[in-house]
């Protein structure tokens, strides 16, 4: 997992929360980006118990589904499709759990 | 088996069950249907058990109310039949008794629920008006604009994709054929029962048989009219929506007094709604409705619906809908299942137009006695196509 | 009341914004929907406005489309970017589409419609397929061009489609690793299919030059392309770690990601859901939206264009939004046929010519071999509802057998999960083809109904 900083310039950033973790993201990554930089390649288990992660990274799988927590809603999002915003709290564990 | 007793048309909940009581009794039996098994609202409809007088019946005024709330007679039977049926079966059916709401949120609908009681008292359903609060204690998710509630400890649901498979392959086991993608194509009278061509991939066969039943939901009229008879059963369509998993926080039948809903939450955690919510019906061009194609959906009622079951669970709000879908439902003239021999043609029966989940293996049973020549059922009396047969005076 | 729009297009890659230019210019409302930030599609999908990237797509190959970019982003027209198109209902002035936003949900009106919603990877079930760290190819390639990420250390490329060595030279030239390209079929079935056609290849040089470039690139950096080689397994605990491959050169690569390239299935939810025609499409399996020689579906006031009616690249997506537009524009009363005839002439003559050349790279690609056949019965096929192949063959072995895909739907949930069968419903048609003896394209595929994306209840409920 690797950031191509070549010839990329970023233009600011900012942290988020994952699953309690403070994860910092550049402006404009997606959930699933910060995700995987973060190292965090499994997201839930399946039926089988199975670990699962994302996919296909556009939106037609459902695989990357998250929940985004704020103060009066739990909302479960895309994560491929969802952009990162500044204390974004997110959370792996769907209520599939 | 060309030469069968009981030729059953509609691979459904109510022709399987009925096809395996018969087989049981020793009748040789062979099941039709135009698509495969449980291909129609047997297999679109959300589960519910639902014992309690249901909303549409009290919408009409209080004489369509006490017509209809008749069909509240076979509930205790239907209800020891739900609970019996796992084992009967020896099949896991998701069946889930643990209670049923319907709720009001105003004091007009406070007045309907207590009137709804009192008939049901009258019918020995044990349902139990409380209050509020009362209800909140025994389903924490109903929210606070639920002023009261009917409880009755005997309600809930079951898979309808598990139940009507389980009873298909009950009926094979006792000798039951089951012919799917199998249309039937005419009915004829002849000395001591019918003979019925139908037609399986293009190839035309005939079947002799001593005795038929329709139990073909939404197709009934069209398989009545080809033994020359008015089966007075009117599609309608209707909506549901399933949301995502979510895990178990609803394991209660909701209904409503006032509003169209009914919800509850499966065991694999979809929570499905619906609750008499329109979808509008195509149309063939010449006529009359297109039952082929599944009803479009009406956004607006879609919307509706979904206030409604936000309004009363809130939590709702939150889960992600999945996916809607149409069905079409049989109803009658007179909001009661048509269940019976029809007069004008001995030996020809039918089995459609009223709570096909939650009744249908009361009927069933009752429809096996009837066809075997036993008892003869009273209850089902009340639902006898007898009561139509004024409209076919001029056939048969 | 709000004035509908004349046209919303559905889908801001090449074909959507070729249909809106031509739209436009005309002096048409257009409003245009995609599920990503900022327009391009797939294939230009562009990094977020907060990132500066020099030579972004800066091949020959993108010029055209990137040209195009640039012309629809100075367009006058509502662009509804991270919006969900959920279903589309008649209505009094032609459309009601029901959006989906981070905002909420809300209607938008249309005189008219356009579905350009693009394809997406054939998910081909393989064991171990759903081993975290595997992606498909093209999910790999958008996190690179688009997020400028590489997701992963060490990849392995596997499947039948030339786009993945693209996509490996891709990851090889932003820093990463790949172990092996493994192709299913043999080199010898990939240079059958060029020769059979050689006017396609000599029309195609463009894209020929991109494949050549990119096997150059990998061979300098010592990458095995591996023919012959179809995957045993994906193996690995909690994550990907290596695969396995059979066949004469068969051998294991340790990896800690996995693209997958089997080729691309059309988008074509939105338009069964309204109830248009759609064909199926053999091969890779999947359904495209049918159209006239105007790009008009079977439904009135519905046009489609793009890999939604076909995947054939997206110079021809280009040609086909631009002819959707055409007809839009003559339809709506503002040209006249002999207007637009010379053009349209031009226009289907440059699309005849492109997909006989994606007709040869789906011949190529064919993953048919390879699709459903000797995989062990606990492999996922509905990855949403944990169905396996062992669980569809047992309920098509069932007495009477099921021959609707509706009907195994019922009695497996293959299908009734999140994706709603985008990723499984391929896999389901040809198991029942096979069990029933009918082609896929004389069976039914599933039901597609409303909503055509996942979308929070709260967010559909009319705010008092």
């Amino acid at each position: 997992m690797a950031r191509i900083d070549d010839g990329v310039h970023r233009n600011g950033g900012f942290e988020i929360n994952v699953d309690g973790t403070v994860v910092s993201v550049a402006a404009g990554e997606t959930v699933a980006t910060a995700l995987l930089a973060a190292g965090r390649v499994s997201l839930r288990r399946d039926g089988r118990d199975g670990p699962r992660g994302l996919y296909c990274n556009m939106g037609t799988c459902c695989e990357c589904m998250v929940v985004l927590v704020s103060d009066d809603a739990r909302r479960l999002v895309r994560a491929c499709l969802t952009d990162t915003t500044p204390g974004m709290i997110v959370s792996t564990t769907t209520q599939d759990d | 088996m060309d030469r069968p007793d009981v030729l059953v048309v509609g691979a459904g909940l109510t022709g399987c069950a009925t096809g395996w009581h018969l087989a049981r009794q020793g009748a040789s039996v062979l099941i039709v249907d135009q698509g495969d098994v449980s291909a129609g609202a047997s297999g679109q409809n959300a589960g519910s058990l639902h014992f309690q007088i249901e909303r549409r019946f009290l919408e009409h005024g209080e004489a369509l109310a006490d017509q209809a709330s008749r069909v509240v007679a076979l509930n205790r039977l239907a209800i020891a039949e739900w609970r019996g049926l796992e084992e009967m079966l020896g099949a896991h059916l998701e069946v889930t008794l643990a209670g049923g709401l319907m709720v009001a949120e105003t004091a007009d609908e406070l007045a309907l629920l207590e009137r709804k009681c009192r008939r049901e008292a009258h019918y020995e359903i044990a349902t139990e008006l409380i209050d509020g609060d009362r209800a909140r204690a025994i389903a924490p998710y109903l929210s606070d604009r639920v002023l009261a509630a009917s409880w009755l400890a005997d309600e809930g649901h079951a898979n309808p994709r598990l139940v009507t498979p389980a009873f298909a392959s009950a009926a094979q086991a006792f000798g039951a054929e089951i012919r799917v993608h199998t249309r039937v194509v005419a009915i004829d009278d002849i000395d001591g029962g019918f003979c019925v061509t139908l037609a399986t991939a293009g190839r035309v066969r005939t079947v002799t048989v001593r005795q038929v039943l329709v139990a073909a939901g939404a197709w009934t009229a069209a398989v009545g009219a080809l033994a020359n008879l008015h089966l007075p059963v009117l599609p309608a369509g209707l909506t549901m929506s399933a949301t995502q998993r979510a895990h178990v926080f609803m394991p209660h039948l909701i209904q409503h007094v006032g509003r169209r809903l009914s919800m509850k939450q499966t065991e694999s955690g979809n929570v499905l709604i619906g609750g008499g919510w329109a979808s509008r019906l195509y149309q063939d061009g010449k006529g009359a409705f297109d039952l082929s194609r599944p009803p479009a959906l009406r956004p607006e009622n879609l919307r509706e619906n979904l206030r409604a079951a936000a309004d009363v669970v809130p939590a709702l709000a939150e889960l992600a809908l999945l996916r809607c879908w149409t069905g079409t439902v049989a109803l009658t003239p007179d909001q009661l299942p048509i269940v019976g021999e029809v007069p004008r043609k001995p030996g020809f029966y039918v089995c459609a137009g009223g709570s096909g989940f939650t009744l249908g293996p009361v009927f069933a049973r009752a429809l096996a006695a009837a066809l075997g020549g036993t008892a003869n059922d009273e209850h089902l009396a009340l639902f006898s196509p007898a009561r139509f047969e004024h409209l076919n005076s001029f056939m048969g | 009341m709000i004035e509908p729009y004349d046209l919303a297009i559905v889908g801001g890659g090449p074909a959507g914004q070729a249909a809106a230019e031509v739209a436009v210019s005309a002096g048409l409302r257009v409003a245009v929907v995609d599920e990503q930030a900022r327009p391009g599609g797939q294939i230009l999908r562009q990094p977020p406005r907060q990132f500066t990237v020099e030579r972004w797509l800066a091949g020959r190959a993108y010029r055209d489309l990137k040209a195009q970019l640039t012309r629809f982003e100075a367009l006058p027209l509502d662009w509804f970017g991270r919006c969900s198109a959920l279903g589309a209902f008649p209505g009094a002035d032609g459309w009601s589409l029901q959006l989906s936003g981070p905002e909420g949900s809300h209607l938008l009106a249309a005189r008219r419609l356009l579905i350009a919603g693009g394809c997406y990877d054939l998910p081909l079930p393989l064991p171990g397929w759903t081993l975290p760290g595997v992606l498909s190819a093209g999910g790999v390639q958008a996190f690179i061009k688009s997020q400028q990420f590489v997701p992963g250390h060490r990849f392995v490329f596997a499947g039948t489609h030339p786009l993945q060595l693209l996509v490996a030279s891709q990851v090889v030239a932003a820093g990463g690793d790949v172990a092996a390209v493994l192709f299913a079929q043999e080199r010898g079935h990939l240079i059958a299919e060029m020769s059979r056609a050689p006017f396609a290849v000599l029309t195609s040089a463009a894209a020929f030059m991109i494949g050549a470039t990119a096997l150059r690139a990998l061979r300098r950096a010592g990458v095995p392309i591996v023919f012959g080689a179809p995957v045993a397994a994906i193996e690995g605990d909690g994550r990907v770690e290596s695969v396995r491959w059979s066949g004469e050169r068969e051998g294991t690569a340790a990896c800690d990601a996995v693209g997958l390239c089997f080729g691309f299935v059309p988008q074509t939810d939105l338009v069964r859901a309204i109830g248009a025609e759609v064909r199926w499409i053999d091969r890779t399996g999947g359904y495209a939206a049918c159209h006239d020689d105007w790009q008009r579906s079977s439904v009135e006031g519905c046009y489609v264009a793009g890999e939604t009616t076909g995947v054939a690249g997206a110079d021809a997506a280009m040609c086909e939004g631009r002819l959707a537009g055409l007809a839009i524009v003559h339809d709506s009363g503002r040209i006249t046929p002999s207007d637009i005839e010379r053009e349209g002439r031009r226009l289907k003559r440059r699309l005849a010519g492109l997909r006989r050349f994606a007709d040869m790279l789906g011949r190529m690609a064919d993953p048919t071999e390879w699709a459903m056949r000797n995989i062990p019965d606990d492999t996922i096929v509905c990855r949403c509802e944990d169905v396996t192949y062992g669980m569809l063959d047992s309920a098509l072995r069932q007495q009477p057998a099921p021959a609707e895909a509706s009907a195994l739907k019922l009695i497996t949930r293959a299908g009734m999960g999140l994706c709603q069968g985008r990723s499984c419903e391929h896999a389901v048609l040809r198991m029942l083809a096979r069990s029933s003896g009918k082609k896929p394209s004389e069976l039914n595929g599933f039901n597609a109904r409303f909503p055509a994306r996942p979308v929070a209840i709260g967010d559909l409920i009319p705010r008092p």
